[in-house]
């Protein structure tokens, strides 16, 4: 792909982004509905948090708690309003708990800044992006791909036929829902033969509050198999995925999702479909150390 | 629920990985094996490979089902037979004996129920030829590898000259205990645990 084409995408996926983070700061006292967010950016809820947190830097939440601090430093410049009326409208119900994340951002105290002069309202971030008191945001830079060794390969799958387990709660507990559907299927010597292990988080673990976590356990059978009991049959979707492997623990798996959806990704001159995100597991936790886990992640592109 | 049952961490000083050659003392071991011919990562190592884990897993599982004592899958292990030096010898050549340590409470029973179970689903081929063994190493010398399985060499080499200095020989099947996966994993960082019986030199 010429870099023209690269250039254009990581154009498209910037304009997108910036229409969310302009949103934002409209709304920074709404609670902000991430199908809402997705919908002005152009992606599925299953991939903007991880776009979002890749090309930002920080995740939503942090994003937004940082912009209400930096407006609250701007308040505590421009205002005579007292500090515990500035905390509350920053979101925070303490004059303590303010403080204690004002120092974290600003290196001083609310009071000690609205007395200091020439104290920036800003809390460095290298994506620039920052509270605008006056004009609306024009730009933003998207983080750098950190890692340049990181190793993403192009996939075309077929469409796999699966049998299912569907795990509905926090991300954390899913291995309680594989070791019930290893038992249903290992039993009836399901688990011969190579199958993979695959899991399609439909929901992303960093947004959804934990009880509505929706996962499927999945591994790969033949078309004589049936449904039944808690255990369903679908098709994962083949076609085009961007493949990055994480090795290590699974908590830590977020993380390459945000370097391969914020920062592989706009540069590759691809878009995403709107299908979930899967996960091909080569071990086991049962025994493996968390450190020595190994997962292919796979994001789905568009055909080209 | 009772805890899960882990043979490494049970037998932990059999899986010692020290960076030099050290003398471990192995009891006798039961394990589902698979035997065969061929290059390593070829068809017929691949297809003992996935006959070996249909067999554990399903082994596992029925008697999970059963409500019987649950354990971890072991990792996989090999015994290499190369008929004199392994570099001398084409890879196509070299006899093995793929196996997954098991617990004593598995029963011939046991590996015979999965078996007719997995020849029923009729996708295991060469699950009819996992057998569940006894193995006695004895006296080993035991050192971790890192890096390609090509490269194990200078490794066995050390740990020649290390039975030498300590008046003993390498003796029966050289052993390889695998720790990292290699579908993933570079191989300059695969990691595997080395393992030789050795016997006194005079005898």
């Amino acid at each position: 792909m010429n870099s023209r084409a690269k250039q254009t995408t990581l154009l498209f996926y910037k304009e997108c982004l910036l229409r969310v983070l302009v949103h934002i700061q409209e709304h920074l006292d709404e609670p902000l509905a991430l199908e809402e967010l997705g919908r002005l950016a152009f992606f599925s809820p299953h991939h903007f948090h991880h776009v979002f947190t890749g090309m930002l830097g920080e995740s939503l939440g942090s994003h937004v708690r940082r912009l209400r601090l930096e407006r609250a430093a701007w308040r505590l410049k421009l205002t005579r309003t007292p500090v515990v009326q500035i905390a509350f409208e920053a979101g925070y119900d303490s004059h303590e708990a303010f403080s204690r994340a004002f120092r974290k951002g600003f290196a001083m105290s609310p009071v000690q800044f609205r007395r200091r002069h020439g104290a920036m309202a800003r809390i460095q971030i290298p994506s620039g992006v920052h509270y605008q008191e006056r004009k609306r945001l024009r730009s933003f830079r998207p983080t750098e791909i950190e890692d340049e060794n990181m190793n993403v390969a192009i996939k075309n799958l077929k469409p796999a036929r699966v049998a299912f387990m569907r795990h509905n709660g926090p991300y954390q507990d899913v291995g309680k829902t594989w070791e019930q559907f290893m038992m249903c299927l290992g039993k009836d010597g399901l688990l011969g033969g190579s199958p993979q292990f695959i899991g399609i988080c439909h929901d992303d673990p960093a947004v959804t509050p934990r009880e509505k976590v929706r996962y499927d356990a999945c591994i790969t059978v033949n078309q004589q198999f049936r449904a039944h009991g808690d255990i369903g049959v679908q098709l994962v979707a083949g076609g085009d995925y961007a493949v990055l492997t994480h090795f290590g623990p699974y908590e830590k798996l977020g993380g390459s999702y945000a370097r391969l959806l914020g920062q592989w990704l706009p540069r590759s001159g691809r878009r995403l479909r709107a299908t979930p995100c899967l996960e091909i597991y080569f071990n086991s936790p049962e025994n493996t150390e968390p450190e020595d886990l190994i997962t292919d992640i796979h994001a789905p592109l568009e055909t080209r | 629920m009772t805890t899960k049952l882990d043979l490494y961490k049970m037998h932990k000083a059999e899986y010692a990985a020290p960076t030099k050659p050290a003398l471990v003392r192995t009891k006798p071991a039961l394990y589902l094996t698979i035997a065969g011919q061929g290059a390593p990562g070829g068809s017929r190592f691949t297809a003992g490979v996935a006959a070996l884990y249909g067999a554990a897993f399903t082994i596992k599982m029925t008697r999970k089902v059963a409500g019987k004592q649950d354990y971890a899958v072991c990792k996989l292990e090999g015994l290499w037979f190369f008929g004199g030096e392994p570099d001398a010898t084409p890879k196509e050549e070299w006899q093995w004996k793929l196996m997954m340590r098991t617990p004593h409470f598995i029963a011939q029973e046991d590996l015979r129920t999965a078996v007719d179970t997995l020849l029923k689903r009729g996708k295991s081929p060469g699950i009819a030829e996992v057998k569940l063994e006894t193995i006695d190493e004895g006296v080993c010398v035991q050192m971790l590898h890192v890096g390609p399985y090509e490269s194990e060499s200078a490794t066995v080499a050390l740990m020649r000259s290390f039975a030498e200095s300590n008046g003993l020989k390498l003796s029966g099947p050289h052993h390889e205990i695998y720790l990292s996966d290699p579908r993933r994993v570079p191989p300059e960082r695969l990691k595997t645990i080395l393992r030789q019986p050795a016997i006194k030199r005079n005898s």
